[in-house]
């Protein structure tokens, strides 16, 4: 490990209602891979993006081959030689790798583009990172694998000094990430700092000198990766105070009823073979990393996406789900994630979005039974305290809390027995993420029952009665809450096989 | 003027068609003032003038009617203009060529437009082809299927006090508009349509958020597909209309009149991004652009300034719409 090349002190960084960064400490050497870790919104994403000019920072300064630097935007860093590699391809596939690679600085020959000047500059760069691709290849007919390593190259072509490696291994098979891995000690050798952040224990392990852990936007300490064991790496990451209360015991009886059955469901890349029981009046919570097949899970049991294969069973018979249609006359209802392209209609009114998912049971002959609608509407709005001037106002106009509890109307007016929460408070103040809590346990308390997906740890813990988890689109682990602990969770979630 | 915006009559009706009534008194004016002058020893201000302009504002109307549905979905349909034309031809040629009953001709005028609007439906719903690409192909094949049926020849309804033909009546009656009051009877049906019944409420949702619509356990495909074909039907109705103020149709042509329409929807408030929809804005914006034709020839000038005049509104109508949703977010 050579010098500090950059050094980021005491950034804060915040979001109305969230402290993302609260004085961050973090420093690359020359010739170090430097792991930075941490659980879903720990902050990883935000820093880089601060060191990047993607987001201004509130506080503290970053100092990059001893100067102190500020960047306006991803340009100025890449400009400077900080590059990131993204997780997400960023690439333009009917073009050449070539010309991928010079994508708006492009060599010209008088008023035409010199692709000749292009394709040696490409093999060039390639011959230094110990790649064999042919620069003329379109850049579609490569692996993900292949098109990574094209990134990179345009990431060094760049003069890169400090390159972030954001997820890379993601989509990678495993030959695929022993070439990775092969360059990234290339890069090492030229003297360049290598942030890598990933979740993937056995890489961090493999690849890494040092490793950096984040936890609710602060830093929480650095290790030297030879040094420290996975369940170090495992501590420092979940060792948060955890204010509410952790439930210590199931609420449901062991013998209540299961009300819906998922076996060996299999639904494109991101869920493999995975089997679940709900029972009634229970929370099942869904724990896991960003990407492990959480949401892609659910939502093919809800008929939104392809399933490939798999049962599911409602209340002991066997049922089929090829529509969200099928999946709400089935009773059962979805709150997306993402609400507002998923969950709401913004643009129209509280009582419009309320009916929405059994309009026909409000119907008179052929008219809409307006009177009975708002009596519905109300009853909710009430019920579950959401806070608007009136039923007739658009949701657009709505808090997000609010917004989430119109949703929630939505499927009680349709009576839903079988409700699952997909990040039921992301983006949710704290009062309002109090109430859907308490709403949550009413409606079990009246028989309903819940699946909860959730990137927070804390609601797992206070919410579930019994725990699934999983990794890379397979369950890795299901267990009752009365002797969970955040570790064992977080070891089931990055439990690769 | 925020006081005038929330007053109760003003809300009901819209600011925005208040508006527009004000622009038919001034466009009326500024034509009766224009026309002596422009075009010396005419008038603008007379009966003959204004059941002239409603002529051209009953089909338009109808045709506006229908797309206001299918862009309320999001989506647009361009073939309107020659899927009427194609109405009228086949169906006049059945009832020149083949002698068939009228009341068999009125009801074959509507089931072309129909299957048209079918036809749409089908690719854009149930196929996810864009309504663009759509609409764009079906008004080739409503063009040429017109043609072929008529061999390349216009067809000529039954003039007045002819045979045959009390289905002028439709638009006239001793001097009576009655093709207003259908119109009118017609856009009340549709706006009950649209905001009173499932299918109505289900269309505007689909055009706002179709994903959310479809995740609530709506079968999207089918109201979609509905949209296509209510425009089909009413486009084949305006067929009807046209024929009962023109009689003449020629083969090849009709496709000035899919911009006309959607200009009148657009100007009445029907948002081109879906989910916001004026059936009462559309029967205005009708009006404003029959008024705006006849005003334009009755000055003296040639047909093709109401073209440059409707791009324009168009255009004015889409950004004013853009903009003001750009205020709102």
């Amino acid at each position: 490990m050579g010098e500090v090349i950059l050094t980021m002190e005491g950034i804060d960084k915040s979001f109305p209602g969230v402290k993302a960064l609260n004085q961050v400490f973090f420093e690359v050497r020359k010739g170090e891979v430097h792991a930075l870790m941490g659980e879903n919104g720990a902050g990883k994403s935000t820093l880089m993006k601060v060191l990047t000019g993607i987001y201004t920072r509130d506080a503290g300064t970053i100092t990059y081959e001893g100067k102190e630097v500020t960047y306006h935007n991803p340009r100025e860093a890449q400009a400077a030689g900080i590059v990131i590699v993204h997780q997400e391809l960023n690439m333009m596939g009917h073009l050449t790798v070539a010309q991928n690679i010079f994508i708006g600085r492009e060599f010209r020959k008088g008023p035409f583009i010199d692709d000749a000047k292009m394709n040696e500059e490409a093999r060039k760069l390639f011959q230094r990172l110990n790649i064999d691709i042919d620069p003329k290849m379109t850049m579609s007919d490569l692996t993900v694998g292949m098109q990574q390593m094209c990134e990179i190259a345009k990431a060094i072509s760049h003069e890169a000094k400090v390159i972030i490696f954001d997820e890379p291994s993601a989509a990678l098979t495993e030959a695929e990430i022993d070439r990775l891995f092969d360059i990234i000690r290339e890069l090492k050798k030229q003297d360049m700092g290598i942030v890598y952040i990933s979740h993937r224990m056995d890489e961090i392990k493999r690849i890494t000198d040092r490793v950096s852990v984040m936890r609710d936007g602060a830093y929480v300490g650095t290790l030297i990766t030879e040094e420290c064991t996975k369940d170090d790496i495992i501590n420092m990451m979940v060792g948060r105070v955890i204010y509410e209360e952790p439930k210590t015991e199931s609420q449901v009886a062991k013998d209540a009823p299961v009300v819906l059955k998922v076996e060996h469901l299999n639904a494109g890349r991101m869920v493999k073979d995975v089997s679940f029981e709900l029972r009634k009046g229970e929370i099942l919570g869904f724990a896991g990393l960003m990407g492990a097949g959480r949401t892609e899970t659910l939502r093919a049991v809800f008929g939104a996406d392809k399933k490939d294969s798999g049962d599911i069973f409602l209340n002991g018979k066997k049922i089929e789900i090829k529509t969200p249609e099928d999946a709400v006359k089935a009773g059962i209802g979805y709150l997306s994630e993402d609400r507002k392209r998923y969950g709401v209609v913004l643009q129209k009114t509280i009582t419009e979005n309320s009916t929405l998912a059994c309009l026909d049971q409000y119907v008179k002959g052929i008219f809409i039974d307006g009177r009975k609608e708002r009596k519905v509407t109300k009853k909710y709005v009430d019920l579950l305290k959401t806070k608007t001037p009136g039923i007739d106002q658009l949701v657009m106009n709505l808090s997000g809390g609010n917004q989430q509890k119109v949703v929630v109307a939505k499927w009680l007016v349709n009576n839903c027995d079988i409700l699952i929460f997909d990040e039921p408070t992301r983006g949710i103040d704290v009062g309002a993420k109090q109430e859907i809590y308490e709403l949550m346990n009413q409606l079990v308390k009246e028989g309903k029952s819940i699946i909860m997906i959730s990137s927070e740890m804390a609601e797992i813990l206070r919410m579930s009665d019994r725990i699934v988890v999983m990794c890379e689109g397979k369950k890795t682990g299901e267990m009752d809450i009365a002797g969970v602990t955040q570790e064992k969770i977080m070891h089931l979630a990055t439990m690769r096989e | 003027m925020e006081k005038i915006k929330n007053n109760k009559i003003v809300k009901a009706i819209g600011f925005n068609r208040i508006v527009l009534i004000g622009v038919i008194i001034l466009l009326y004016v500024l034509f009766s003032v224009l026309t002596p002058v422009l075009h010396a020893g005419t008038t603008f201000v007379s009966y003959e003038r204004i059941m002239s302009a409603l002529n051209y504002a009953y089909f338009i109307g109808f045709l506006a009617l229908g797309v206001t549905f299918v862009i309320a979905t999001g989506g647009i349909d361009f073939s309107i203009g020659p899927v009427m034309f194609a109405s009228a031809l086949i169906s006049g040629y059945c009832l020149t060529k083949y002698n068939v009953p009228l009341p068999v001709c009125l009801l074959i005028s509507i089931g072309v437009g129909l299957l048209f609007g079918v036809l749409n439906g089908y690719f854009v719903a149930y196929r996810f082809l864009p309504s663009f690409i759509t609409s764009m192909a079906s008004m080739q094949i409503a063009k040429g299927i017109g043609s072929v049926f008529t061999k390349t020849q216009s067809v000529t309804w039954p003039a007045s006090a002819a045979e045959n033909s009390w289905y002028r009546y439709l638009i006239k009656w001793n001097n009576i508009p009655t093709g207003l009051i259908l119109l009118c009877i017609v856009a009340a049906i549709c706006a009950v349509v649209l905001h009173k019944t499932r299918a109505g409420r289900y269309m505007l949702c689909i055009g706002s958020n179709k994903e959310a619509v479809r995740l609530s356990g709506v079968n999207t495909k089918r109201w979609e597909m509905l949209a296509y074909m209510i425009c089909g039907l009413l486009a084949g109705i305006a067929a009807i209309f046209y024929v009962g103020a023109y009689t003449t149709v020629q083969p090849g042509l009709g496709d000035t009149f899919n911009n006309e329409a959607i200009a009148a929807c657009v100007m009445g408030g029907t948002s081109m991004a879906g989910g916001l929809a004026s059936i009462l804005g559309s029967i205005i914006g009708a009006v404003i652009v029959a008024l705006m034709q006849e005003g334009i020839l009755a000055m003296g000038f040639t047909i093709s300034y109401q073209y440059v005049l409707t791009g324009l509104i168009v255009l004015a109508a889409v950004t004013a719409d853009i903009m003001s949703r750009k205020r709102k977010n």
